[in-house]
């Protein structure tokens, strides 16, 4: 059974609250002392709201937080020792030295992280709420943010699905009227943030947060809202933090000096003193022990950092990926005369039904991915299967579902974020750059991030400039991603079923001029691994890389070219991170020349980075220059001939191969 | 023990800063909290609080207002009440916190003499040349300079070397790379894994296919249907002698023997795509014409390469025939997991010495069989042979009696 929380100990709050005021005071000197490298913002002032709404929560139940949640995680139950270490930058610390003051994490007590990006932990929340609905527990997701994150849209499309979906979730704002250093008062149309909540139909309370009784009951009754089923209930926390928004920062170039000293008489620890001893809860003899107690305890976890070794340099780039991101995928049974055609749709359709049934944890997020199985019928069929809350229509909130998503994969179950076209799901790049790709390597790999984001890409039908990039090449960019580029039906359902399977997260992108064509697909089940090169046509003289729909043209193009003696070794990557260079170099050690033909934008693109690495690896191989062949770089035109004008054509990729051949 | 009064850092990138004023004086007791010195940052002056409490000591050696110092230099002490500071003789001076900075450019001199090497290699190979056509120029000894450029802007290409290393007499062949289609792959493949897999042992043995040429031109007189092929009577025939020696249609697993249930045989075909082996599945529970419809149904979609997979799954043993191109005997690979093939030849008329000595002209056959012998001897396996040798010499016997 899991285990339940205590009941009310006031005693226990006190000391609780003190933790988390003396260990933030001997993190202000260290910093002074220089034993913390980077930034350090503290939590004075604030402590009654984490260890209220904490009290109520057990290990399993998970929170997210904000730059300024040391005092989080402290009352989830990180000992205080873990906390200083990643502060000091040692091996001991929470996330081994790779996350610092802001990127604290530790999955074994449900502190499922914080984060130096204001807005993502409200998502974040959400979509661990959707985890534990989809698993059937009564677990809760919590999110602690300041008023700043009120203003973010994150906050609004986070609160909006929490509501529609009836998610197990506290938003707790902490409202310490400054956004850094910007008076909330100054930033808010409409300055109560519990009134923004009644806006998506949500229970909302505003309460003292430096009465760390008032804090306590309404968290209570918020948790036992969301732990029967009640949906989740927002929480405006009006506090005030008596430390600058950083340490070592000027304080008074926007408050008084006066107001911190105001404030300073509010302070919710001397408070709930004050409480304890005027009931006659407890003795001063009583406190001053565990005043005494705390100190020390604070002074044994300092030590305990100073004196623990830094991570060895040799580590800084493990836990990038997942340990099991590379699942040991079963052998592609050898093709035979006698497969199936299939349409590209229908395979990835086989591929995403296989997983399905095998895996109760996946779930697709998207707009008309539901009843109506997908603009593209990507989830045909599925929705009579599994129901809404494993194919969910969503709102029109990019960067919502993503963070959602981000946040279910962070909890235990396994997003497919179904976007349609890869141009709309840029509104959800930070969740994916700086959440989704970085959380397993500021986790040390104790977090994995299982997220599938699906979508089409490429020029075709006069989609123009919002339906039809490419974008691979900017994936490919960031450490942590996987980028998986299918050309063919067979590929895709391959590559999908790994992609379903891959703890990392992948993004899958499907060339839209594609969907609708066939292919043979072998029966049976089958995965294709990342990382493999295909060489889709044999030759001698030119070696061509080419991705999605450039694989169908060059190979148009070498036929022609096989009439003028000219032989061309076709490669389709097909997955561009990771990338097969050594298949690459196999081919143009034969044949002496790389062309690169690329849909996308020539510039720091994908074409790029294969002819450094080639040149890198190979250079004695060539016989002539590398070339790349890409389309124009200028946004997607609308009108017919503006738009064949920017896609490489078979003639083109031919004139191109025949230049390279006479170089 | 004294508390160390340090410079602080004020922002992420800040090393120095410059130390400003005490708004102490040496020997006033400071509170944690009050305003302690002043100090400029990158960003503005501001006030330093006390993180502690204690009697200030300031060392003679201590900053001077104005100075630049780095974070984390000692800038004074915080004492308890009668606790000495420590001696400023021995005490070390303000450090800085950082190591000081190691330059990134080593001297030249010494790389820049090492580099005349190269220089002399650059002078000898000024004709533009390829990186390959370089490579190539090294292993064959040809001369870059003497050569007749065809790349574009007079660059030397690997053809160039090659074409001049050929007229020396060296060698200078390129290969030509035809593509091959994803059925040609499957194959080679698979010959490889049963290469790899098996321990093959070739038999050859000749026999009288006078009786089955009989047969067959008794069928053709009567020609109301289809007439089996040689391969067709082999075939059911094949499948009588496999029923008695059972090993030869088994599968070496995991060091045991598994046998099939019933006796499906794979019959390849040469198709234009390829070489392909549908399978003719209970041959056993089969008659010899049911054998001969199934066959040419399954052989013609293979031709067009429409068989499904099932029908190419689960043989346990398979006729290959080079007969019809003259072949006589040959050694062909077992269709892994199969323990056995049968090798098909041609049938030739020949001159045959009876036991009298007399001399009569007969149609002889040669049977081949590739065998593992990780599942088979090679006598049990000869057994084998001679009772299908027996059964091909009087096949009606057989057929009369076996469905």
């Amino acid at each position: 059974m899991k285990s339940k929380p205590q009941p009310l100990n006031e005693l226990e709050l006190y000391r609780k609250m003190l933790v988390i005021r003396i260990v933030e005071e001997r993190l202000a000197k260290s910093h002074q002392r220089g034993l913390i490298h980077g930034a350090c913002h503290t939590y004075v002032g604030q402590e009654a709201i984490a260890t209220g709404v904490c009290a109520h929560l057990r290990s399993e139940d998970a929170i997210f937080s904000t730059h300024r949640g040391h005092g989080h995680a402290l009352a989830k139950g990180l000992e205080p020792g873990s906390l200083i270490a990643e502060l000091y930058g040692r091996e001991t610390g929470c996330s081994r030295g790779r996350g610092g003051s802001m990127h604290l994490f530790a999955p074994e007590i449900g502190m499922l992280g914080t984060s130096g990006i204001v807005g993502p932990c409200i998502l974040q929340a959400a979509g661990a709420g959707y985890s534990f609905k989809l698993m059937k527990t009564d677990n809760v997701g919590v999110a602690f943010f300041g008023d700043g994150a009120a203003n973010n849209g994150a906050f609004h499309e986070g609160l909006n699905m929490a509501s529609i979906w009836n998610l197990p979730v506290l938003f707790v704002c902490e409202n310490n009227q400054f956004a850094t250093e910007v008076p909330f008062a100054s930033v808010a149309g409409n300055p109560s943030v519990a009134a923004r909540g009644a806006a998506y139909g949500m229970h909302s309370v505003e309460l003292d947060g430096n009465d760390v009784l008032a804090v306590e009951a309404a968290a209570r009754e918020a948790v036992q809202r969301a732990r029967s089923g009640g949906g989740p209930t927002l929480l405006e926390c009006k506090t005030y933090r008596t430390r600058p928004h950083a340490e070592g920062m000027g304080d008074f170039t926007y408050r008084t000096k006066d107001d911190v000293e105001q404030w300073k008489t509010r302070c919710p620890i001397k408070r709930l003193r004050e409480h304890l001893l005027t009931g006659k809860k407890a003795t001063a003899a009583q406190l001053e022990s565990i005043e005494q107690e705390v100190h020390d305890l604070t002074e044994v976890a300092h030590l305990f950092a100073e004196n623990s070794p830094y991570p060895s340099a040799e580590s800084a780039t493990s836990h990038v990926y997942a340990a099991t991101s590379l699942v040991a995928a079963r052998d592609v049974p050898a093709p035979t005369a006698s497969e199936r055609e299939l349409s590209f749709m229908k395979a990835t359709l086989e591929a995403l039904s296989e997983e399905m049934a095998r895996n109760p944890k996946i779930f697709v997020l998207g707009e008309g991915i539901g009843a109506r199985g997908g603009n593209f019928a990507t989830t045909n069929g599925l929705f009579a299967l599994y129901g809404p809350e494993r194919l969910r229509d969503t709102p029109i909130c990019e960067r919502g579902f993503v963070g959602l998503a981000g946040g279910a994969a962070m909890s235990g179950t396994r997003p497919v974020v179904d976007f349609m076209f890869a141009d709309f799901v840029l509104d959800a790049a930070g969740e994916i750059i700086n959440q989704i790709a970085k959380i397993q390597y500021m986790s040390s790999g104790r977090l994995e991030m299982p997220v599938l984001l699906r979508g089409c890409i490429g020029i075709g039908h006069a989609a123009a400039t919002h339906h039809s990039g490419s974008y691979y090449a900017m994936y490919a960019n960031f450490p942590g991603l996987r980028v998986v580029v299918p050309s063919s039906p067979r590929d895709a359902k391959g590559l999908l079923k790994t992609a379903l399977t891959c703890g990392d997260p992948v993004l899958f992108l499907e060339h839209r001029e594609l969907m609708a064509t066939k292919g043979p697909v072998p029966e049976g089940e089958y995965y294709i691994d990342f990382g493999q090169a295909a060489v889709v046509r044999q030759g001698s003289d030119v070696t061509v890389v080419a991705l999605a729909l450039m694989v169908h043209k060059t190979l148009a193009a070498s036929e022609l070219l096989e009439v003028d003696g000219i032989s061309v070794e076709l490669i389709d990557p097909r997955t561009v991170a990771p990338l097969d260079i050594e298949t690459i170099l196999k081919s143009v050690k034969k044949t002496g020349r790389l062309l690169i033909v690329d849909e996308a934008f020539g510039p720091f693109g994908i074409g790029a980075e294969i002819a450094a690495q080639l040149a890198d690896i190979g250079f004695d191989e060539l016989d002539a220059p590398i070339r790349r062949l890409n389309g124009k770089a200028s946004p997607t035109p609308y009108s017919p001939t503006l738009e064949a004008a920017v896609v490489p054509s078979i003639d083109l990729i031919a004139q191109t191969i025949r230049d390279l051949y006479a170089e | 023990m004294p508390i160390h009064i340090t410079l602080p850092r004020l922002g992420w990138s800040m090393e120095e800063g410059i130390f400003l004023e005490w708004l102490k004086k040496s020997g006033d007791y400071v509170k944690d909290g009050e305003p302690l010195f002043t100090l400029e940052s990158d960003k503005a002056a501001q006030e330093v609080e006390s993180t502690d409490s204690g009697i200030l000591h300031i060392p003679s050696y201590g900053a001077a207002p104005g100075a630049k110092v780095k974070v984390g230099a000692v800038l004074g002490y915080l004492l308890a009440s009668g606790e000495l500071p420590p001696d400023e003789q021995t005490s070390s001076p303000p450090l800085p916190s950082s190591p000081a900075p190691v330059p990134h450019h080593l001297p030249l001199g010494e790389g820049a003499a090492a580099d005349t090497g190269s220089l002399k290699h650059k002078l000898q190979s000024d004709t533009p040349a390829s990186p390959r056509a370089r490579r190539a120029a090294k292993a064959t000894g040809v001369d870059l300079a003497a050569l007749q450029p065809t790349g574009k802007g007079g660059r030397i290409r690997e053809c160039d070397v090659l074409a001049a290393s050929l007229e020396l007499g060296g060698t200078g062949m390129k290969w030509r790379t035809t593509p091959t289609s994803p059925l040609r792959r499957t194959i080679a493949e698979r010959m490889e894994h049963s290469k790899r897999n098996t321990v093959p042992v070739t038999i050859t043995t000749r026999c009288d296919a006078t009786g089955m040429v009989s047969l067959r031109t008794q069928l053709k007189a009567a020609a109301e249907f289809r007439v089996p092929s040689f391969i067709d009577i082999i075939t059911k025939l094949a499948a009588g002698a496999l029923k008695s020696h059972p090993h030869l249609s088994g599968r070496w697993a995991d060091g045991a023997i598994q046998l099939p249930e019933a006796i499906h045989i794979g019959v390849a075909v040469d198709t234009e795509l390829g070489l392909m082996v549908p399978v003719l599945r209970d041959v056993a529970g089969l008659a010899l014409s049911q054998v001969s419809q199934k066959s040419q149904e399954l052989f013609e979609r293979a031709r067009r390469g429409g068989l499904k997979a099932t029908e190419m799954r689960d043989a346990c043993f398979t006729i290959t025939n080079l007969g019809g191109l003259g072949v006589e005997a040959f050694t062909p690979v077992i269709n892994y997991p199969e323990t056995a093939i049968l090798g098909v030849g041609a049938i030739v008329r020949e001159a045959v010495s009876l036991e009298d000595g007399t001399l009569v002209s007969r149609q002889q056959l040669t049977l081949s069989l590739t065998f593992d012998h990780r599942a088979i001897d090679g006598a049990p396996a000869a057994r084998f042979l001679q009772t299908l040798r027996q059964r091909l010499e009087h096949p009606l016997v057989w057929l009369l009696n076996e469905r």
